[in-house]
């Protein structure tokens, strides 16, 4: 039994609600209590940006209880950039400060008159004026906030991009660590919440904690296995010996930590661009535009050399952030993400290392979600360079791919929504509409939001993640190498076995076992989004990490990995349903006819491929008992999870 | 329990302002804020604290109080025990060494120490021992 905290920021009513133990058994916490909770109280066809918007901040089931990489917390609400299922995820020490002030989650209705921020400490729960840090920056307003509330704090906060309702604003803690995606930060902004600042310091009780620490110690052995490596601009040779070879090697998430644990997620930046994971120049460029000599920029070496010290979010053994130096006015920042420094560097061809340090400072001070940013940037050049944006609709920039200062000036003014800046600062599916003539054909999203820094031509498990999931365009829940990694059917019975080592066609036919594999993502994602733990940390393998006995230990429960599954399946149809419910077709979530490989690259990486993505998401669909043209949940699929007649699904 | 004299010893150690009472007063403890620090216990001058067993606390001279010790080989810099900290006395370091980027937890601020222990009862690989220095 838990409890959650609801505030009516119209009303400013602020009270307390248990959830029953039936409730968590069927939809853990973390993202399957946010379905649950959302699913049955936002209203029909609410407005995203109105009143009727629940924006759900929430922490994970095992978040606390000494399990491991169990730092997530998880923002959600209904999407204005897709007009569904909204949900970003972060990490940081968030996450158990919304435990430590007693409750799962804490839920936001309502529009408040004023700016205001919510404060609890000690049991109590206040909302306060916020007009004087309304329009300052993400780590000047967390600064501000931690400084009157005692100096000890945790905080999330919106920056000027999410006040001034930009659908790619996001929401940020920990001085630049941002739940970036899904539009939530304007949902934050439109409800006049600048942030949620909390200060508790409950004790979080677990059902079995020497259990709990035993499966730690055997997870953390793994996690310290460091064997010495090469030199960062060596792992690009990596992704080019990967992309030679007519073999696939299934990806191992033992090797994958052991770079994440040295150089963090910008280990994969080079040898991604090589063996073709990372899109280039708008999704039109490859391997051959964007060579190793342009990307040694973004070398793993060249950032780890600007890192201080590692960054490790909570209850993180493994430290694959970092905080590191920088040129320029704000001396230091988050050690930029895999994902940000593609979407600024690749996509728009950029690499001058500098100014990627400095748009990510840039961006995570104003609350803006750094791959919709990169994508809608790479959308304008594209449209510069046809034509459609002329040199006087810029504003004088020279919008040409790789031209750094102009990416730094245009990043400038989508922040402040001037000018051009305005026009691109809701993201590029509403700029192709405001600009017209045919600029749509430059847009890479799916649903409305932008699509991230990995190419389904190369994997398409991608694909087929980013046109089926409830929150389109993302990239956090499941592939063809996410699944070798999870290593799922090691614990979970009936799962298809990935040979270690297999011909590269098997990996691009949509054969019945892809989207069973594809299922097991989405299904087990939910699971450890429940949990609240770090999909990195899951990559490690399931029988490395035991989040399944880790559930067990801390709740007392005594389920299957198979009954686990189905809870992450029950979720995946509950977001499904809130999207129908709301009048999203989930066949709309198409994807660019450039991103499937129609017409298929002459050159690179991927070249010739091209994705049957009506098969793939049909045979997904079935998987979940969906109705396979439609994607509709059908009544049988409904009642077989429980949620037909189930005293909690209205 | 009703021997209580009402000096606020405790009352002004609570981290979490679970304790109410005027000076000289009986003081009461809300069950519902309070997080089984043992702070209470520990300070009370007359011994008339119970704990949640109903078991009498004594008093401890706060230079025998316990206070964490950490096992930098152990750690693994995930920084549970700063978080559990009611009192946040525990610091992270910056990098302890060209060849070692992490930061460590550290006692920060020895005088607000409790001896409470959360530090170590959550460290999932025991990395935090309580030990009197």
């Amino acid at each position: 039994m838990g409890k959650i905290l609801m505030v009516d920021l119209s009303t400013r009513d602020i009270r307390e609600e248990i959830i029953p133990d039936d409730v968590y058994e069927q939809y853990l916490s973390g993202m399957g209590l946010a379905a649950y909770i959302l699913y049955n109280r936002i209203p029909t066809g609410a407005d995203p940006l109105g009143p009727d918007n629940i924006l759900g901040f929430i922490s994970g089931l095992l978040t606390g209880t000494g399990s491991l990489s169990a730092g997530r917390w998880m923002v959600v609400g209904k999407s204005p950039l897709t007009g569904g299922w909204g949900e970003a995820n972060c990490g940081g020490s968030f996450s158990p400060a919304i435990k430590r002030c007693g409750y799962d989650g804490i839920f936001f209705t309502g529009i408040s008159k004023n700016p205001v921020y919510l404060y609890v400490k000690n049991g109590r729960a206040e909302l306060r004026d916020a007009s004087h840090i309304w329009g300052k920056d993400t780590v000047e307003s967390e600064e501000m906030l931690i400084a009157e509330t005692g100096g000890r704090s945790r905080v999330a906060v919106i920056g000027p991009a999410g006040e001034k309702l930009s659908l790619i604003s996001g929401i940020c803690n920990d001085r630049g660590r941002l739940a970036a995606r899904s539009g939530l930060g304007a949902v934050t902004g439109a409800k006049r919440l600048k942030a949620v600042v909390l200060d508790g310091k409950k004790r979080i009780d677990v059902h079995n904690r020497a259990e709990i620490k035993r499966l730690s110690q055997m997870c953390n052995r793994w996690v310290q296995f460091q064997p010495p490596l090469f030199p960062g601009p060596l792992v690009a040779y990596v992704g080019t010996l990967m992309r030679l070879l007519p073999t696939q090697m299934a990806m191992e998430g033992l090797l994958y930590k052991i770079l994440l644990k040295k150089w963090g997620t910008g280990s994969m930046n080079q040898m991604s661009v090589e063996m073709g994971d990372s899109p280039i120049k708008n999704w039109k460029g490859s391997n051959v535009d964007w060579g190793i000599k342009q990307s040694l920029s973004v070398n793993p070496d060249a950032i780890r050399q600007y890192e201080k010290v590692k960054y490790h979010c909570y209850a993180c053994p493994l430290g694959c952030g970092g905080i590191c130096s920088t040129k320029g006015k704000y001396g230091e920042t988050h050690k930029p993400e895999y994902e940000s420094v593609l979407a600024l560097g690749g996509l728009c061809m950029n690499d001058d290392l500098d100014s990627i340090f400095h748009l990510c400072e840039v961006l995570n001070r104003a609350g803006m979600d750094t791959i919709s940013t990169g994508s809608t940037v790479a959308f304008a050049i594209e449209c510069y360079e046809a034509g459609i944006l002329t040199k006087k609709e810029t504003e004088g920039l020279e919008l040409t791919w790789g031209n750094s200062d102009a990416i730094v000036a245009l990043i400038e003014k989508m922040v402040r929504r001037e000018g051009i800046g305005d026009l691109l600062a809701d993201g590029s599916k509403v700029a192709a509409r405001n600009i017209g003539r045919g600029a749509e054909a430059f847009s890479m999203h799916a649903g409305g939001q932008e699509l991230p820094m990995h190419d389904g031509r190369n994997d398409p498990g991608y694909n087929v993640h980013y046109s089926v999931e409830a929150a389109p365009g993302r990239h956090n829940v499941g592939a063809q190498m996410y699944y070798e990694m999870f290593q799922l059917w090691k614990v979970v019975r009936g799962l298809p076995r990935v040979k270690p080592l297999y011909f590269k066609g098997r990996k691009y036919s949509a054969d019945e076992d892809k989207a069973v594999m594809a299922a097991a993502c989405s299904k087990f994602m939910n699971v450890v989004n429940g949990a609240g733990l770090c999909m990195f940390g899951a990559f490690l393998g399931a029988k490395r990490i035991p989040t399944f006995s880790w559930l067990n230990a801390a709740t007392g429960w005594n389920k299957t990995p198979e009954q686990y599954l189905e809870i992450g399946e029950r979720v995946q149809t509950l977001k499904r349903a809130f999207n129908i419910r709301h009048g999203i077709d989930p066949r709309t979530f198409r994807l660019n006819a450039r991103v499937i490989g129609k017409p298929s690259q002459a050159e690179g990486a991927n070249r010739g491929r091209t994705m049957d993505m009506e098969k793939m998401i049909s045979d997904y669909y079935r998987q979940f008992g969906w109705e396979p043209r439609t994607g509709r949940p059908t009544e049988e699929g409904m009642a077989k999870l429980g949620l037909r007649g189930d005293k909690h699904v209205v | 329990m009703e021997t209580c004299n009402g000096c606020g010893a405790c009352r002004r150690l609570c981290p979490v302002d679970a304790i109410k009472g005027d000076k000289n007063t009986l003081h009461v403890i809300a069950r519902n804020l309070c997080i089984e620090c043992g702070a209470c216990g520990r300070v009370c001058p007359v011994e008339a604290v119970k704990d949640p067993f109903g078991i009498l606390c004594k008093m401890v001279k706060k230079s025998e109080w316990e206070k964490p010790r950490f096992d930098k080989k152990t750690c693994m810099s995930c920084r549970i025990c700063i978080d559990a900290c009611p009192v946040h006395c525990l610091g992270l370091s910056g990098a302890a060494s060209p060849d070692d980027p992490h930061g460590y937890p550290y006692m920060e601020n020895e005088k607000t120490c409790i001896g409470c222990g959360f530090c170590a009862r959550e460290c999932p690989v025991e990395a935090v021992a309580m030990v009197v220095s």
